[in-house]
């Protein structure tokens, strides 16, 4: 742990914060829920387990200001330092969604085509589009195997 | 042996020692760090006790009270004479005398219009409520230890996300020449150091008080800000004035430390902006772990019970793990409460109740006609016996 002490773990600030804290929301409707404000609680729920500002690690989904969304994780190596303790990702900032996807596709989708065809280059771009990890195709079971190894046998 | 019990006899991690005496960068010019460092003093490791803070709160907030009470006469300034019984009316004391509404209605009950209140107040109420010295100052050292855990500055609602490190310590030579005198440079210090927010959040939360109290001299409700802490001795007091004038801002010397400023509302976590100075005074004024306090006369600075909390650290320690038994079992556990199959639709129910329906199936038993076929019907002569008189 890099707090002050090792006396103060994040179990011992979760009794103390769990009563009243700062993100908390109650709500007497809804049978009592309580919610949090905490950015960095993928939930919103007031639990032990998603108040990431007590835990040592934690990430966090929020808007972004000009659109998309930034994601960010919590440095455990950085509890004390709070200006220093986020990495931050933005996703699709000020942009759509899907703009950027043919930009990207021959950094992401060449080297694994080129690997299994050769031809690659001929292909359409259609093709080119499709991800390089394919789901495995499915396996028969039952009677449709049964099925399909009779119409291989009869064929061969 | 307890937990309590357990101090383990030689450290795996030898950093530990080092762990719990980190340093602290000490800020210079413009929110840069100076280059010079301060161990952290020793103070800031006593035990985190919201218990005994919330109730050192309670007992001090009490303490600056003005005793209030109604008016001795209040209520009894008439004579009022109870009619007794026989003329259909309360035997309530009623005012004496005609010519005026007064005369006739009663009086002196609290349940009377203008009688006196019920139990009326007195000055002598009990006001103000001694506590032991001693557990003020672990209140004061344990609101400290929590100034410097961010996750309670957070929970209290400070707005720190550009604080370089906390605890927050600026170089005492910022101070130098009267230098935060004037508001708008201790403001500009505050921001260069990332507590501008702070200050801004508390200067936008002012609102008005719901209820009674906007007009007892409790307007208006705000949020706290950060507290400055200083050494007059070395930093001198200008920068109480320059403060002072700073919305949720509140400033305290080093020497004078006040359990109200520390922990407001008995909520632990106050973001505090240090003075070099008054930072380094903190192992002077409540010593350490080798050393006495040089001011406070018999204390010794609160310890904690187990010396580690951490208990994922202690379950992962080579002195536990090397104790342990090996886990009873296999890597496949029968898992318990599930929810029940019907055997009649569930084949592997079926089996695990009945391994005979395998060859039941299979053989088809269940379809087999009966060996002897149909049995015969009743015989005439039977029934002829039976019916006989």
């Amino acid at each position: 742990m890099a707090t002050v002490s090792n006396q103060i773990s994040s179990d011992l600030i979760w009794e103390i914060v769990r009563n009243n804290n700062a993100y908390v929301v109650s709500r007497r409707t809804g049978g009592g829920v309580r919610f949090s404000r905490d950015p960095l609680n993928l939930k919103n729920m007031h639990t032990r387990k998603y108040a990431g500002f007590v835990n040592e690690k934690a990430v966090g989904v929020v808007p972004n200001e000009n659109g998309g969304v930034k994601i960010l994780s919590k440095k455990a190596s950085a509890s004390q330092k709070p200006a220093a303790n986020f990495t931050s990702t933005t996703f699709h900032g000020g942009k759509s969604a899907r703009r950027p996807l043919p930009t990207r596709l021959p950094r992401t989708v060449t080297a694994p085509i080129s690997v299994r065809s050769p031809s690659s280059a001929s292909l359409p771009s259609a093709v080119l589009s499709v991800p390089s990890s394919l789901p495995p195709e499915q396996k028969l079971r039952g009677n449709k195997a049964k099925k399909a190894a009779a119409a291989t046998e009869e064929s061969s | 042996m307890g937990l309590y019990g357990l101090n383990p006899p030689s450290r795996p991690h030898q950093t530990d020692a080092k762990m719990s005496r980190p340093t602290v960068t000490i800020i210079g010019k413009d929110g840069a760090p100076s280059g010079a460092t301060h161990p952290m003093p020793t103070v800031f490791t006593s035990p985190i006790r919201p218990d005994i803070v919330q109730q050192v709160h309670t007992g001090m907030a009490k303490n600056k009270r003005q005793p209030y009470a109604v008016s001795e006469k209040a209520g009894h300034q008439t004579s009022a004479e109870s009619w007794g019984t026989g003329r259909a009316v309360a035997r309530i004391p009623r005012v004496s005398g005609g010519g005026t509404h007064r005369a006739g209605q009663a009086a002196f009950g609290n349940m009377c219009r203008s009688g006196r209140m019920f139990a009326p107040t007195k000055i002598w109420r009990k006001w103000h409520i001694k506590i032991n010295q001693g557990q003020k100052r672990f209140a004061t050292a344990s609101a400290l230890a929590a100034s410097a855990v961010t996750p309670l500055l957070l929970a209290r609602g400070h707005q720190i996300s550009s604080v370089p490190e906390v605890p927050l310590v600026i170089d005492s030579s910022i101070f130098e020449g009267a230098a935060a005198a004037k508001t708008a440079a201790a403001f500009k210090i505050l921001t260069s150091v990332g507590a501008g927010a702070d200050v801004l959040k508390a200067k936008k939360s002012k609102k008005l008080r719901a209820g009674k109290g906007k007009m007892r001299g409790r307007r208006h409700t705000q949020r706290r800000g950060p507290l400055v802490i200083y050494d007059s001795a070395v930093d001198g007091k200008e920068l109480v004035k320059g403060f002072r004038n700073m919305p949720g801002c509140e400033t305290c010397d080093v020497y004078s430390l006040n359990l109200l400023q520390l922990a407001p509302g008995g909520h632990l976590g106050r973001f505090i902006v240090w003075t070099s100075a008054a930072f380094k005074a903190l192992d002077n004024i409540y010593g350490t772990t080798t050393k006495p306090s040089e001011l406070k006369k018999d204390f010794l600075l609160p310890s904690n019970l187990v010396s580690n909390a951490d208990l994922t650290r202690l379950i992962n320690s080579s002195e536990i793990q090397s104790v342990l038994r090996a886990p009873k079992g296999g890597a496949v556990t029968k898992r318990a409460h599930v929810q029940k199959k019907n055997p009649l639709r569930n084949k592997q129910v079926m089996l695990r109740l009945n391994p005979y329906h395998a060859t039941f199936v299979k053989e088809k038993l269940g379809e087999e006609k009966a060996p002897a076929g149909k049995p015969q019907p009743t015989a005439a002569l039977f029934k002829e016996i039976v019916n006989q008189d």
